[in-house]
């Protein structure tokens, strides 16, 4: 009952073509959760198909335990979104776009609110049609926050910020999921999701392939690699070779860190090798390597079982 | 509900070409009002004003493209998405949408039949009343108004259409055309349908026959034998028609993937 959004065996088909296969997944009261995996992962479609904009073949979708179709969706009143871009209309400003999405109590109080958070202060009474990118994201974002709803959904919704806004944004969404708002979020900055997510749903070729938190990801592809920074990066190389260490192939010296023991073992190879060290990075485990990670294996198990199949 | 009518309210109420065309309409009636004072021969005052100066065609147009809009709108700007995910059904968003039209189409009615009283009395208040005979016992003011409301309906059966096609099509230029091309077809095409309708009496039930009903109304004596039709029975086909497009264009929108 926790949970204020459940999605339960959910198919979604455009035609002949399936695009999410049994897609099923709770979210978590209060938790910021990323939804991350490539284009064309069928992102923007569960999103859709959540908020009543698509039918779908089978499953349930329930917000606040209430059944979610294109057709009825009282429950929405708890929910608001932002889908791949801002439908903004011209001819109105930015104020009257709040007002007429503004719902419930309070709705002039939200409204002043909204502006302030998002600092939409200098351009809110101006005519949306000469808006930049950014302003009408900002917007786009603002009509989305503007009743303060219990779930918020966000597709891609950096697009377009400047780190300032960014900034204003991540504030936000972390202000407000402090006070109880659930966000699910789809991004393909992973830098900036690494940063705010809790909980990860990461979804290939409309699958889920992965329900997780950021830190058991994290930890779970938590190989460290050293990089180095040497007078003779060639030489370097050879000598690790040699040693067997394992390296990547990336252009720079990388070693891949097996215990705690292993960067004296380089450094001290290197130096006795005659090697100058000019500089030692750690690079810690981030959300991208993981998610490629877990897509490689992934795609290499589905291979697996189709071979088996056949 | 009345929120969401008011929302559609406020938006055509924000946008410029609402406020240009109601100046032009304006500036029409003015205009013919002139000209029917200056050459009353040319344009006969009392037919003139019966016309409501020749402003009915042009809420025609104005309301097309209105209708038409006001659903392919919100697919041009991205909007639809953000109408529909909130508490309200999809039913309740495109019945508020057709409330606001119907609301809309009153208030050109009455603006121009408002516009047609103020230039009678102010150009011809002594060589023109309204009261005056019209045939068939009525004044040309009520028979000025009786061509309105049929007007009305029959303008509410290409809109009915005109909201379906904007739905199929999600493109305002499909929906405009077929329904400009719809109000000119009747009048086209009136010999060829009188011609059907001579040889099967059902033919006469097609919707095309339905739009003949205010040209009915304005020429009394001379449609009712050539259709083979009653006042009544082109209100009621009337109605039937704009149900039925309604009803399909409420079915696709309940169905279609935004
Ligand atoms: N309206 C539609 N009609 C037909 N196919 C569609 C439609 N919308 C999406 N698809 C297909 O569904 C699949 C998932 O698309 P979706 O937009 O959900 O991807 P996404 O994960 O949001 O990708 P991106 O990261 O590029 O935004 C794609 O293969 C796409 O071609
Ligand atoms: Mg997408």
């Amino acid at each position: 009952m926790s949970s204020i959004l459940s999605v339960q065996n959910l198919n979604k088909s455009f035609g002949n073509k399936h695009v999410l296969h049994d897609v099923s997944f709770d979210l978590t009261k209060g938790h910021i959760v990323g939804l991350v995996g490539p284009n064309g992962a069928g992102k923007s479609t569960l999103m859709k198909t959540m908020l009543g904009l698509f039918n779908y073949d089978s499953g349930s979708i329930e917000v606040a335990g209430e059944k979610v179709t294109p057709q009825k969706h009282e429950s929405l009143s708890k929910v608001g979104a932002l889908i791949e871009y801002p439908g903004i209309y011209p001819f109105l400003t930015g104020w009257d776009h709040l007002q007429l999405f503004a719902d419930g109590d309070h709705q002039l109080i939200h409204i002043q609110k909204i502006i302030q958070q998002l600092n939409m202060d200098s351009f809110i009474k101006r005519k949306a049609k000469g808006y930049s990118l950014g302003m009408k994201q900002k917007l786009g974002i603002a009509l989305a926050l503007v009743n303060f709803p219990e779930l918020v959904i966000l597709d891609e919704p950096m697009n377009g910020l400047d780190p300032e806004a960014t900034k204003e944004l991540r504030d936000l969404i972390i202000s407000e999921s402090q006070r109880g708002t659930t966000f699910l979020i789809s991004s393909h900055i992973l830098s900036e999701l690494q940063r705010l997510a809790q909980d990860l749903l990461i979804i290939d070729e409309g699958r889920i392939v992965q329900q997780t938190t950021m830190h058991d990801l994290l930890a779970s592809q938590g190989k460290q690699t050293i990089m180095l920074m040497t007078n003779d990066d060639k030489k370097a190389r050879q000598l690790l070779k040699k040693a067997k260490f394992t390296t990547t192939p990336d252009p720079r010296v990388e070693v891949v860190a097996k215990s705690d023991d292993t960067l004296p073992q380089v450094l001290r190879l290197l130096v006795e090798g005659g090697v100058d060290i000019l500089d030692v990075t750690r690079l810690e485990g981030n959300l991208e390597s993981s998610l490629l990670e877990v897509l490689k294996q992934s795609r290499i198990k589905k291979k697996l079982a189709a071979e088996q199949a056949e | 509900m009345w929120t969401l009518v008011r929302q559609e309210s406020f938006k055509l109420t924000r946008r410029v070409s609402t406020w240009i065309s109601t100046g032009c309409l304006v500036g029409i009636e003015v205009l013919f009002a002139f000209l029917s004072r200056i050459y009353p021969q040319t344009f006969v005052p009392a037919n003139m004003f019966e016309s409501l100066y020749f402003s009915r065609p042009i809420i025609n147009f104005y309301m097309i493209a209105a209708a038409a809009t006001i659903i392919t709108m919100e697919f041009q700007y991205g909007t639809m998405k953000q109408v529909l995910y909130r508490r309200y059904s999809r039913g309740q968003i495109l019945v508020s949408k057709w409330i606001a039209i119907f609301l809309y189409t009153l208030y050109w009615y009455v603006m121009s039949t408002g516009i047609a009283l103020l230039m009678k009395a102010l150009l011809f208040r002594h060589t023109l009343s309204i009261h005056q005979g019209a045939g068939d016992g009525m004044s040309i003011f009520t028979r000025g108004l009786a061509i309105s409301a049929a007007s009305f309906v029959s303008l509410w059966l290409l809109l009915s259409m005109v909201f379906l096609l904007a739905n199929l099509f999600r493109n305002s230029a499909a929906a405009v055309s077929v329904g400009i091309i719809g109000y000119f077809a009747s009048n086209i095409v009136t010999q060829l349908l009188t011609i059907l309708i001579q040889k099967w009496d059902w033919a006469k039930w097609n919707p095309v026959t339905m739009t003949l009903y205010p040209s009915m109304l304005a020429r009394p004596g001379y449609y009712q034998p050539l259709l083979r039709m009653q006042g009544w029975q082109m209100l009621l086909g009337n109605v039937v028609y704009i149900a039925i497009f309604l009803w399909i264009g409420y079915y696709v929108f309940n169905k279609r993937n935004v």
